[in-house]
């Protein structure tokens, strides 16, 4: 039964893998990268509770919760690819026998955050990316261990191509490389270090305790604790039993009882270690009806949990550090009106990763949009630009907070305007001409025209020059400019917010 | 497979020695042939052009390995014509092969998105078909060169394939351009340029005709089948297209851009760079008839 359930884990996290560098221009929507997320039923409900609508995409967590009411905690031991990673990272610590009696004290603790996420989506504040394993795993990779990984691969490139060896071979393979593997170049993303650090934590509370993160903190966990406790999948222990233990202590989940006899249904992830480790071929899984599992929280516990969320609601909103947020950001084409992107969006970083294969320009916030905001994606078009031709951020989006536009309306659809800086502008402020921004605005009647005007040289003498200027009607703010214009540092050219109303603006 | 050998390290040294030095002599006397081909389809008007000169022979040996450098900077369709032809491009690697050349590459450092641009300019499909290899640029292939006769520029960042190849054939596509005024051939070799080349813009007159020095293509083949004449370089609207049917070739990279000007009605002598790189001893704007070999399908 082990080696089944270590197969199932290897293939879903294979999928997961591959779904995720599947993730990149050109996108095949026929192996959907965004599914893994959609199918958490966590990520489902707090996007539910903080729209107050349902996103049918992500009606495929119901199916998740379905096979859990009948067989428990699967999802946990045979599928979530964060909990493959953290049985993997086990071979790396060395651990003593858990000794009987094992506290389980902080077993609650995932309720908590459970109830924490849930209350504050319901007051529209979304914490639960930052919490759900499949959103987190996928950001982890995203920021950190993709571009970790592309940086190796193009590092063996450049010193082979130094050295000029078998270099037609070489150069085949790098091509092959760049069409599904390697990223336009390399990616560098803002908060990578924080994003490490919380998954090397994860990994590494595992060291005293195996699976710490599923028993104690993870409110997917938690929410499918609560829909296994009636689950008809379950162990049983028969007369041959000699009560020595090995069960309870080699438990993962550490939910078998003292005596050996009874298994906890709300932490069982049904991972069959102790069908196998038993000496006495004791144990089996099979369906039938138990009493339901019960759920140790009190009454006062709930309550706390309830005002904790209510208080992270509130504390986003007080704590946040700027109330223009909601004008001060550039979102990807079709993100919602901004209040109701932040209900929709779970920070998984899905739009960031498909955008560094075209245009490359969204980045996770910092606090630019604030407490709540950290991690959403926003467009930075001094590293890259949004591509006139691209529709991918709104196509992998797995909770709709980026519409999926069509390529018509997303080449109307403005995300900002582009002002020139005319103190350091080449033409304005050096008298020389330039025009690498208008020669890649991609729009066909070119948002950049030039005015030709004759300016006096320090000479006295007289010169005509084109200086360029934005015409605001026709600019969708793709940034283009920003990203091309030849100045080091800052651009002189660069994309501002604009409001909804005026994004509304026909163009 | 190749090893690389002392004696494969001399070699290449001094083809980058060499190609270095040659740029001190003036490349083109004045005498080179312009090709000028009119109404037919791109395959048609590139075969005959090239024949016009004298055949792919020659310009390319048997055995020789040749990097084509067409127009992929934009994301656009072949119909919008930011980019080179990929027929034409295509017909021009048949008679590479004809010719006999061993290996053939084509490859540009775009604008947009390398993938993008490869796959909506129609060049990569049309180029794999012909029999080319089609290769993405990427950073750490370009060298640093120096550019003994600059009178800007001392050195850039410039692809090595250039000098690794035997033979490059330059192939633009004629567009207008905001700030050089039109865009060919002398142009279009800044697709294999590294670094900032933003900065080539400033200056661009003086700086062009500096790479110029460097890169000297073996033959220039001016893609006018259809013509960008508003919004280029990289347009989008097909009201700014204009289907000329019409292509120039030459060795004289300097000569073929000054014909090809007089498809937009813009003498050639208003264009600076081009005035420059002729008195720099790039080659020869003057259009006297004798050196033109033309050829009208229609007629």
């Amino acid at each position: 039964m082990r080696r089944a359930r270590q197969i199932s884990q290897l293939l879903f996290f294979a999928l997961f893998v591959f779904l995720f560098l599947q993730a990149r221009y050109p996108y095949d929507a026929r192996l959907p990268s965004e599914v893994f997320i959609q199918a958490s039923p966590l990520a489902a409900l707090a996007v539910l509770f903080a729209q107050k609508a349902v996103y049918p995409a992500m009606l495929i967590a119901v199916p998740v919760l379905i096979v859990t009411l009948i067989a428990g905690r699967v999802f946990c031991g045979w599928v979530c690819p964060l909990g493959t990673l953290i049985d993997a990272s086990d071979k790396l610590f060395v651990r003593k026998k858990r000794p009987a009696g094992a506290s389980r004290r902080f077993r609650n603790v995932k309720y908590v955050v459970l109830i924490f996420i849930l209350v504050a989506a319901l007051f529209s504040v979304q914490y639960v990316g930052y919490f759900d394993p499949l959103a987190l795993l996928w950001r982890t990779f995203a920021i950190v261990l993709y571009p970790m990984f592309s940086l190796i691969l193009f590092a063996l490139f450049q010193t082979t191509f130094q050295i000029g060896i078998f270099d037609d071979a070489v150069y085949a393979l790098y091509d092959f490389a760049q069409k599904t593997i390697l990223p336009v170049e390399q990616p560098h993303f803002q908060h990578g270090a924080f994003i490490l650090i919380i998954f090397v934590a994860i990994l590494v509370m595992g060291a005293p305790t195996r699976r710490f993160w599923c028993r104690n903190l993870c409110p997917l966990g938690a929410l499918l604790a609560l829909f296994s406790r009636h689950r008809f999948l379950n162990r049983v222990v028969d007369e041959s039993c000699t009560q020595c233990g090995l069960c309870t202590t080699s438990c993962r989940m550490n939910a078998v009882s003292e005596d050996a006899l009874a298994a906890d249904a709300a932490e069982c992830i049904v991972c069959g270690e102790c069908v196998d480790r038993c000496p006495e071929h004791s144990i089996r899984y099979t369906f039938l009806s138990t009493a339901p599992a019960k759920i140790d929280l009190s009454k006062r516990r709930l309550l706390q949990a309830g005002l904790l969320g209510l208080t992270g609601a509130v504390a986003a909103r007080t704590l946040g550090l700027n109330k223009a947020g909601e004008n001060s950001l550039i979102r990807p084409p079709g993100a919602l009106a901004e209040n109701e992107f932040m209900d929709a969006c779970v920070r998984c970083q899905e739009c960031v990763k498909i955008c560094a294969s075209t245009g490359g320009c969204l980045q996770p916030a910092g606090l630019q949009a604030g407490w709540e905001g950290v991690w959403t994606p926003i467009a930075q078009m001094r590293q890259g630009y949004c591509e006139f031709n691209c529709t991918l951020c709104g196509e992998i989006c797995p909770t709709g907070a980026i519409q999926k536009l069509a390529l018509p309306e997303k080449q109307k659809t403005k995300i900002g305007r582009a002002v020139f800086d005319k103190d350091i502008c080449i033409p304005w402020a050096e008298h020389k001409d330039c025009l690498v921004c208008e020669e890649h605005c991609p729009l066909p009647e070119k948002a950049i025209k030039f005015d030709s005007r004759s300016v006096k040289l320090p000479g006295g003498e007289l010169r005509v020059v084109k200086l360029p200027y934005v015409v605001e009607n026709l600019c969708i703010g793709c940034g283009i400019c920003e990203t091309k214009c030849p100045l080091v540092g800052k651009a002189g050219i660069v994309i501002t917010p604009m409001s909804n109303e005026q994004k509304a603006a026909v163009v | 497979m190749r090893c690389f050998s002392r004696r494969q390290f001399m070699l290449q040294t001094s083809v980058l020695a060499a190609a270095a030095c040659v740029t001190g002599l003036p490349a083109a006397s004045g005498i080179e042939l312009i090709a000028k081909t009119m109404n037919a389809s791109p395959a048609q008007l590139a075969n005959k052009a090239v024949e016009l000169l004298g055949g792919m022979g020659a310009f390319v040996k048997p055995g020789q390995s040749v990097l084509i450098k067409p127009n992929i900077g934009w994301d656009r369709l072949p119909e919008q014509a930011a980019t080179t032809n990929p027929e034409m491009v295509a017909a021009v690697i048949t008679l590479c092969r004809k010719a006999g050349a061993k290996k053939i590459r084509v490859l540009d450092r775009t604008c947009n998105q390398a993938r993008r641009c490869y796959s909506r300019s129609g060049i990569e499909a049309a180029a794999k078909n012909a029999g080319a290899e089609v290769r993405f640029v990427i950073d750490s292939r370009f060298k640093s060169v120096a550019i003994p006769d600059g009178r800007v520029l001392n050195t850039w960042p410039i692809y090595k394939d250039v000098f690794d190849f035997d033979v490059l054939i330059n192939m633009p596509i004629a567009k207008v351009h905001s700030l050089s005024g039109l865009t060919l051939g002398m142009k279009n070799v800044m697709g294999l340029l590294g670094g900032d080349r933003g900065e080539i813009h400033k200056g661009f007159a003086e700086k062009i005709v500096d790479i110029n020095t460097v890169i000297r293509p073996t033959l220039t083949i001016v893609d006018a089948y259809r013509i960008l004449l508003h919004n280029g370089p990289s347009g989008g609207s097909l009201d700014d297209v204009v289907r000329k049917e019409v292509v120039f070739a030459s060795r004289d990279a300097v000569a073929v851009d000054a014909a090809a000007a007089s498809l937009f009605d813009i003498r050639a002598s208003t264009l600076d760079y081009l005035v420059n790189a002729e008195k720099r001893g790039l080659g020869s704007m003057n259009a006297d008839k004798s050196r033109f070999k033309t050829f009208d399908f229609r007629a």
